[in-house]
């Protein structure tokens, strides 16, 4: 046996093989055993290096190694936790696959498109949340030396932020911000005054299409910038999503019309 | 075209004392407009415009840009001036064009570029020998913010 694994551990496959009976002990304990938990962690434990291995594969793509090793442990604990020794497959068969999958998983669940620094993307969400804050204080958006102050942060940084927060195309850290069910009665109102003015644009005929076409918070968005001329601090409020949110939501918009109009 | 400079040759690229001012040329296709955007947005930024306009004026640059990029001739440079003075940023594209090219006014995209920006400037055929076609957008520093 040549695998990575065993050239990991200079016993191979035995470095692991005084651990194969305990998982036959293991799946033989009631659920509520005592000694179950004694078991388990000796189980995990011992395949600590397997883990460590897998997640070091992952380095050097963005994202600290410290994270990947408990993502990879964890996933190890689930390997543990579901294995079936009397299915006549061996451990490792088993946990390399959900271990590396578990791993991956961690990469997708990030959401950025590029690969932005850690620091950077914890940095996303402090912006963020203190845009919101700074704004409703200021009533209009901050500036970036109003941010910087504002978090005792050098206005360098804050500068590099608010960059790295175009490269971010995912979803999960926005949801996070957001205030549900916050759209307000006005909001029709503002959508209604916006479908009078885009009665005024030419090729409204080829346009029109394509709005319809747009996710309805996307299409919102749209008519509420440019077409009730809302700054995006003011439709942040009125939709319930961060300015940053709105930024990026209306720069990918006018980009795919952009392309869409083009091509028709 | 190569090495022709149409922005300076209308001296538009000599910048009194306390001004920031950058210059870029890319190639005029779509795709190269990135950093144009980029640097325009970071200029914005560290010149303390607030966060709604610098999100703006990264947005008037894509679309300015853009239009230009599908009227340019193949393999044209595209030029682009950003200048920062204490109460506004001017920016000003402009692309070699031979022929009478026309940017309608009456389109989803100037409206676009009409909303984002506070000042928006069609730059004829007329200004420039060779002939050039550009677009001049400025954003003003809001009322109120230092």
């Amino acid at each position: 046996m040549t695998s990575a694994l065993s050239a990991e551990q200079p016993t191979g496959d035995s470095g692991y093989q005084h651990l194969v009976p305990l998982f036959a002990e293991f799946a033989d304990l009631a659920a509520d055993d005592p000694r179950r938990t004694v078991l388990r962690d000796k189980l995990v434990e011992g395949h600590l290096p397997v883990a460590r291995h897998i997640a070091r594969r992952f380095a050097h793509r963005g994202e600290p190694l410290d994270d990947l090793e408990q993502v990879a442990t964890l996933g190890l604990i689930n390997a543990v936790d579901r294995f079936e020794p009397d299915r006549g497959v061996d451990f490792l068969s088993y946990a390399v696959p959900t271990i590396t999958g578990e791993v991956r998983r961690h990469f997708r669940d990030q959401g950025w498109a590029m690969r932005v620094p850690r620091r950077l993307k914890d940095l996303h969400v402090t912006l963020s949340a203190a845009m919101t804050e700074l704004s409703q204080l200021l009533g209009r958006a901050p500036t970036a030396t109003e941010l910087a102050t504002h978090l005792s942060l050098p206005r360098d940084e804050v500068v590099e932020g608010l960059e790295a927060a175009n490269a971010y195309r995912g979803k999960s850290l926005d949801s996070l911000l957001v205030d549900e069910d916050s759209n307000s009665g006005t909001l029709g109102d503002a959508i209604g005054s916006a479908d009078g003015e885009l009665e005024r644009v030419e090729y409204r005929e080829s346009l029109q299409p394509l709005l319809a076409a747009l996710p309805e918070r996307e299409r919102t968005i749209l008519m509420l910038r440019f077409f009730a001329n809302m700054t995006q601090t003011q439709i942040a409020e009125q939709v319930g999503i961060s300015q940053m949110h709105v930024s990026r939501l209306l720069a990918q918009t006018l980009a795919s019309l952009r392309d869409r109009l083009a091509d028709g | 075209m190569t090495g022709y400079n149409f922005l300076r040759s209308v001296n538009e690229a000599t910048a009194p004392a306390g001004q920031a001012e950058v210059y870029i040329e890319v190639g005029a296709l779509p795709a190269q407009v990135a950093p144009l955007r980029v640097v325009t947005a970071d200029l914005a930024a560290r010149a303390d415009f607030d966060l709604d306009a610098v999100a703006d004026l990264r947005m008037a640059v894509d679309e300015a840009c853009s239009t230009l990029a599908t009227l340019a001739v193949p393999d044209a440079r595209m030029q682009c001036l950003v200048r920062v003075d204490t109460e506004r940023i001017t920016v000003t594209v402009r692309i070699p064009s031979p022929r009478i090219a026309v940017i309608s006014q009456d389109t989803f995209g100037w409206r676009v570029l009409a909303t984002l920006a506070d000042k928006v400037e069609i730059l004829g055929n007329d200004v420039a020998d060779p002939p050039s076609l550009g677009i001049r957008l400025v954003k003003e520093r809001q009322v109120g913010v230092a």
